[in-house]
């Protein structure tokens, strides 16, 4: 095996910028978790439903990827506010979380049966012409697709940031989330929080969809190794904790990245498994896990 | 007089034929299909390739003059229900006949079941190398070799060019899948043995979506030859990965996925496909005799054009070609009859003319298909090619 300084520093940026487009990914599930303590096993689903509406915007209408997100988004938010709305709203509080797992996961196989009937199980992938460009910068290959997603996930988690701590639906979320009772009692409708914030978290997905959908081929079934990524991430983050999960999207990305290319691809997801279950038994609230309850 | 007899012999053969079927049922054929999940695509495909035969051969007044009647059972790509399915199809359904489903991974123990009811169990997707271990005298793959042989035409090219042309570096990059990695492994041990140095051998699990950093890997190691033992999607990273990391090898053979006529164009771009190697049995522009009439007729039946028509319908209909030879040649549709008839002689299908080992391996070769100008074509053996093959392979996008 090739174990140079050359390979090591390729892997290591390969995996800073996959890492990046997983940050994304896993915010909108770390939020949903934070507002509601929801486990929203549709998470994935939603990114790749975005993948497949990226798709159809570029391959009817010719809109680019990144500009199609404007549109995607509000369209995703609906789609998590409607889910919301319909399936978890009415679940009693006394077993809303550990129902919710059955209902999110319900909502996934559902939109997978939609769009299995709508694009079939082809694997699509989106191709404006820029999709596999790379700079070279000192002999190593930056993707330029993978360089505009960490900068858009750091732009999307800035934005969300402001949201929550600069206006006032994101004092009325944090608000839930610390005390819900207080907070309706301070005039704070919970149900409506719980909505948008679903919503919120869903509409992550639109830019996370764009991305995936322009660096791997996807299908209708490709949520289900995604989302097993994002559980993996957002617990070793701390389950709420959307600056943990940024960590952790980075950790997983260069671990892997380097593991596969270094030593063996079979290894790279073990690896991360590895780190993940030590940092379980070591702090079980994970890296950056809220010590209180619902501290975003 | 010479008329009269003619007239009475015609009136004889339309009452026989009458009778025939008046009185005898349809002949029934079982199969489990993947309709849904993984396999749904290539499943649905395969049922394309059934249907289309039984079509014909009904408009053709049918096997031995019974009529045709496919019942096509769904198992959801998964191997227990492939069980179940076959086992209801055999006891409960009481087919006359059963073909097999779409992947090695379904294939293996379905066979068991068909070989537990004494069934012939002619399968036109599964030819990894477990089904072959199971020794199943009564399994008969319908593809011109075992998937494991698929990259030989290209280790034959290969070998067969003068030394100093050779590669003298190979990188084996596959999925770990029966019908992938092994492909790779194969071609692995003929070079290793001509002298080619391994630089690279990885195998990565199917839940790799990326495989940057895995092409990462081999692009450091900088091989002449890279032989990807590929499924379907994951020949499209790979190929996104290498343009993505400037990597361009002088010879890249990449299993299956590759080898999708409409596929490979569209997921990788089609100006990237050029140069790249596969392998194929079944393509469009074959000239074996009777692939026009399959293609008019597929036409016929499902509109498209022939480019439209996956290699596993032409597989599947050629499944039912041989059940048709052997009726003919036999008389018989009795499964022991259709067992024993097979193991000896050579079988004409869309795939080419088949045999088998004792296990139900083909003893034949698949060809080398290289992309030119946008175009699959055939550059191995020399023989048939319609084109010489191309090395070294252009850059990416040219």
């Amino acid at each position: 095996m090739p174990w140079s300084l050359h390979a090591l520093v390729q892997a290591v940026i390969l995996g800073v910028l996959t890492g990046g487009v997983y940050a994304l990914m896993a915010s909108g599930q770390t939020l949903i978790f934070g507002i509601m303590k929801v486990v929203n096993l549709a998470q994935a689903a939603f990114v790749v439903l975005a993948a497949y509406l990226t798709y159809s915007l570029f391959t009817l209408a010719g809109i680019d990827p990144f500009l199609s997100i404007l549109i995607t988004t509000p369209i995703l938010f609906a789609v998590g506010v409607a889910i919301q709305w319909t399936l978890l709203r009415v679940l009693r509080p006394e077993d809303a979380a550990e129902l919710s797992l059955l209902v999110t996961f319900a909502a996934a196989l559902g939109l997978e049966g939609l769009l299995e009937l709508v694009y079939n199980t082809t694997f699509r992938s989106i191709q404006p012409g820029y999709e596999n460009f790379s700079w070279t910068v000192l002999g190593y290959q930056v993707n330029m697709v993978r360089f505009f997603a960490f900068l858009l996930s750091l732009t999307m988690l800035g934005l969300l940031y402001l949201i929550l701590h600069r206006t006032k639906f994101g004092r009325a979320v944090r608000a839930t989330v610390q005390n819900p009772m207080s907070a309706q009692l301070l005039g704070v409708n919970p149900q409506r929080v719980a909505a948008l914030g679903f919503g919120l978290g869903a509409a992550t997905a639109a830019a996370a969809g764009a991305i995936f959908g322009l660096i791997s081929p996807f299908n209708p079934g490709s949520h289900y190794d995604l989302i097993s990524r994002l559980l993996t991430i957002v617990v070793l983050g701390g389950l709420g904790s959307i600056g943990g999960s940024i960590i952790a999207a980075l950790v997983m990305g260069v671990g892997s990245a380097v593991v596969a290319a270094l030593a063996s691809p079979i290894w790279s997801d073990f690896a991360f498994f590895v780190v993940l279950l030590l940092v379980l038994l070591l702090r079980p609230r994970g890296l950056f896990g809220a010590r209180v309850r619902g501290a975003i | 007089m010479r008329l009269l007899k003619l007239c009475t012999t015609m009136a004889a053969a339309l009452v026989v034929a009458g009778a025939a079927s008046a009185a005898s049922p349809p002949v029934k054929i079982g199969i489990s299909l993947s309709l849904t999940g993984d396999f749904a695509d290539p499943g649905k495909a395969a049922q394309r390739g059934y249907q289309l035969w039984a079509a014909e051969i009904n408009k053709a007044g049918g096997l031995l003059g019974r009529q045709v009647e496919i019942k096509v059972v769904d198992d959801a790509s998964s191997p227990d229900q492939v069980v179940t399915n076959y086992q209801n199809l055999i006891t409960q359904d009481k087919v006359d006949i059963v073909f097999g489903p779409f992947s090695s991974l379904l294939t293996i123990p379905s066979a068991r079941v068909a070989k537990r009811y004494g069934y012939a169990f002619i399968e036109p997707a599964g030819g990894g190398p477990k089904v072959f271990q199971q020794h199943l005298d009564n399994l008969f793959f319908v593809q011109p070799a075992p998937v494991v042989k698929g990259g030989d035409v290209f280790a034959d090219y290969i070998l067969a060019l003068p030394a100093d042309q050779r590669p003298k570096t190979a990188a084996y990059a596959k999925l770990d899948d029966p019908f992938a990695a092994p492909i790779a492994d194969y071609v692995k041990g003929r070079f290793e043995a001509a002298g080619i140095k391994t630089v690279y051998d990885q195998t990565y699990p199917s839940e790799s979506a990326d495989l940057t950093p895995i092409v990462s890997g081999i692009a450091a190691a900088n091989p002449d030859v890279v032989v990807s033992g590929t499924q379907s999607s994951d020949a499209f990273a790979q190929v996104k990965a290498m343009i993505q990391l400037k990597f361009n090898p002088k010879w890249l053979f990449m299993s299956n996925g590759a080898n999708s006529p409409t596929e490979f164009p569209d997921k990788v771009g089609a100006k990237n496909t050029e140069g790249v190697f596969s392998s194929s049995d079944w393509y469009p522009d074959s000239p074996v005799a009777g692939n026009k009439e399959f293609i008019a007729a597929y036409i016929a039946m499902y509109g498209g054009s022939a480019a439209d028509i996956d290699s596993t319908s032409a597989e599947a209909y050629s499944a039912g070609m041989i059940l048709e030879e052997v009726a003919k040649k036999t008389g018989s549709i009795d499964n022991a009859t259709i067992i024993k008839t097979l193991h000896n002689g050579a079988w004409h299908t869309l795939v080419g003319d088949l045999s088998w080992d004792a296990d139900g391996a083909p003893n034949g070769e698949y060809l080398l298909v290289q992309w030119i100008g946008g175009k699959m074509l055939l550059v191995y053996p020399a023989s048939v090619a319609q084109h010489p093959p191309i090395a070294p392979k252009p850059a990416w996008g040219g």
